[in-house]
């Protein structure tokens, strides 16, 4: 089923533009960028500011500017077709009857959102690694005002901000899949995922309203750019604990909707 | 495997089904059984319960009492003996963007098959789409998605074919086709389920019909003995002329219908080798004399007319 679900989503044309897009944004940030390399890239501070220092702080700073809504979009856009797609094209009734059981489609469909969130998120990496080794060249990572990290720290770094990033991710393709399962057709079932992320990070940004903000997986979304301060894995712990929560009950309510449901209902 | 109530196997069973939706009974206390070599047509008008019924015996829906049955075993969601049963049910459906073949192996290998399946030729020919099996579904016009799908049903050479509506969006000649395959594999053992509101074409085929009228079994049984014979002979003549005094004159006709040199007499009572004896005693040649039966509309309108009452689904 795994197969199935990932050769009937990953062959769409929507799917690839999705995905193409991912990669363009660091390329296009890289051409944006280019006659800085080697120096700070303006008076910004942080990843960004250091973006131009190397291919690795590029490929950080790409996943610190996509991660916030470009790519919680398109994994909620994948998540959601994964869900739905097959009930909306009818094809849902010929697949139990071929026959697949429950479980199987559920496991099918949800290793299918684990791949696509890995590959979404594989695509901003590749797209800020080859558009950074193009531009910026292969330098130690550079922290500003502090020292260059060595090969083996900054390595272990980026793999770590690479799993948490997509730790978050299959929590928003979670929820996303959930939505998909719930609401009668995909486009809906996307619209209130976008709609909780953005709502989730306007709540994220008002003080008044911390309380509310830290119960959603969102808020704790950029942690890792911690890894690259000081401060380092203080705060992962919390996101981490959060992320799999959600993740956890949004495969719960999962089991209980496709166990649950009559498919002719 | 399980006796159907004529002694012989029952590979469709249904015992005692009752679905309800919300507050609209669909189907109530329905039973029957199809066995094989039987090619059974599933009549009822709209909103008679006949697509409720087959989603229960494909475990697709859940009776709320009674089982479904195929080849003995019961039914569920997914249940594995769904592998020897051929499907079309509430219409085509595919994956828009993919190729009429990549959506055929979609659906085989959804259940770790290797490809191809036995009967692919064949359904593929019954399909007749040639160079466009290649291209995407997206682009099919009804009757190629239609075909499409019966392919799909019969390329896994399947012991039990349970399918709704299957003439829809074809043409003449492709429904004889459908007509010709679906006797071939009854004649090899499998056995046939058909809901279809198109009566003619019904009684071409089917060896037995069950009639369903508000979620309830109306009949159910061979098709012969339902339609059974009226008091009407069709006699075909050489010279019709002097025939219709002749036919009027005897004891017993009732009514006498020309038609060119066909005749239809209405004689109850009457033998048909008396109706010959007093033509050719006249001088007027008979080339044939055919007993007339009822048709199957006639038969399925007597048997659902007049009904009134909630629409199921």
């Amino acid at each position: 089923m795994l197969r199935v679900e990932l050769s009937t989503q990953l062959l769409r044309i929507r799917t690839l533009i999705a995905l193409a897009c991912l990669a363009a944004v660091p390329a296009l940030a890289a051409l944006a960028g280019a006659s800085h390399a080697g120096h700070r890239n303006g008076d910004q501070g942080g990843l960004f500011g250091a973006s131009t220092y190397s291919a690795l702080n590029h490929t950080m700073a790409s996943l610190q500017f996509i991660a916030p809504l470009l790519l919680p979009i398109v994994v909620a856009l994948l998540a959601c077709a994964i869900a739905s797609a097959d009930r909306d094209w009818g094809t849902l009734r010929y697949l139990y009857v071929a026959p697949v059981t429950r479980s199987r489609l559920l496991a099918g469909k949800l290793g299918a959102v684990a791949v696509t969130t890995l590959t979404a998120t594989g695509c901003v990496l590749a797209g800020g690694l080859i558009s950074g080794l193009a531009l910026f060249g292969w330098h130690p990572f550079h922290i500003i005002g502090a020292a260059d990290l060595t090969g083996g720290a900054a390595a272990g770094r980026v793999l770590a901000a690479t799993g948490y990033t997509l730790l978050c991710m299959l929590s928003i393709a979670a929820v996303s899949f959930v939505l998909g399962l719930l609401l009668p057709r995909g486009a809906e079932a996307l619209g209130a995922a976008v709609a909780f992320v953005v709502a989730a990070s306007i709540l994220n940004g008002q003080p008044s309203l911390h309380t509310i903000a830290v119960m959603l997986p969102v808020h704790y979304w950029q942690n890792w750019t911690d890894l690259f301060t000081p401060a380092g894995t203080a705060r992962l712990g919390t996101g981490i604990v959060v992320q799999i929560a959600t993740i956890a009950l949004a495969a719960g309510i999962s089991v209980l909707v496709l166990h649950r449901r009559d498919p002719a209902a | 495997m399980e006796r159907s109530t004529a002694g012989t196997t029952a590979m469709i069973r249904a015992d005692d089904l009752s679905k309800s939706y919300g507050r609209t009974q669909a189907v109530s206390g329905l039973g029957f059984a199809v066995d094989a070599g039987q090619i059974c047509a599933l009549l009822g008008p709209n909103g008679a319960g006949k697509t409720s019924t087959l989603r229960m015996l494909l475990g697709l829906s859940a009776p709320d009492t009674g089982s479904a049955r195929i080849l003995g075993r019961p039914v569920g969601l997914g249940a594995e003996v769904l592998g020897r049963v051929g499907v079309l049910v509430d219409g085509p459906a595919f994956v828009p963007h993919l190729t009429g073949t990549r959506n055929l192996k979609l659906l085989w290998s959804a259940t770790r098959r290797a490809w191809p399946p036995p009967a692919l030729d064949d359904a593929l020919d019954l399909a007749g789409l040639g160079a466009a099996i290649d291209r995407k579904v997206k682009g099919y016009s009804t009757g190629m998605k239609q075909r499409l799908m019966l392919a799909q049903a019969l390329m896994r050479a399947p012991d039990v074919l349970i399918l709704d509506e299957p003439a829809n969006g074809l043409d003449p000649a492709e429904v004889r086709t459908l007509r010709e395959h679906l006797g071939a594999l009854a004649r090899h053992g499998a056995a046939v389920l058909v809901s279809s509101h198109q009566l003619a074409e019904v009684q071409q085929f089917a060896t037995h019909i069950v009639v369903m009228n508000l979620g309830r079994l109306v009949t159910a049984g061979p098709l012969a003995d339902l339609l059974g014979d009226t008091d009407a002979y069709r006699v075909q003549l050489d010279d019709p002329r002097g025939a219709a005094e002749v036919l009027r004159r005897m004891t017993g006709v009732t009514a006498v219908t020309a038609r060119g040199t066909e005749f239809v007499v209405a004689a109850p009572g009457v033998a048909p080798r008396d109706v010959v004896q007093a033509l050719v005693t006249a001088g007027i040649g008979v080339t044939s004399v055919q007993q007339v039966s009822r048709s199957l509309e006639q038969v399925f309108l007597t048997m659902t007319e007049g009904d009134t009452g909630h629409a199921a689904r």
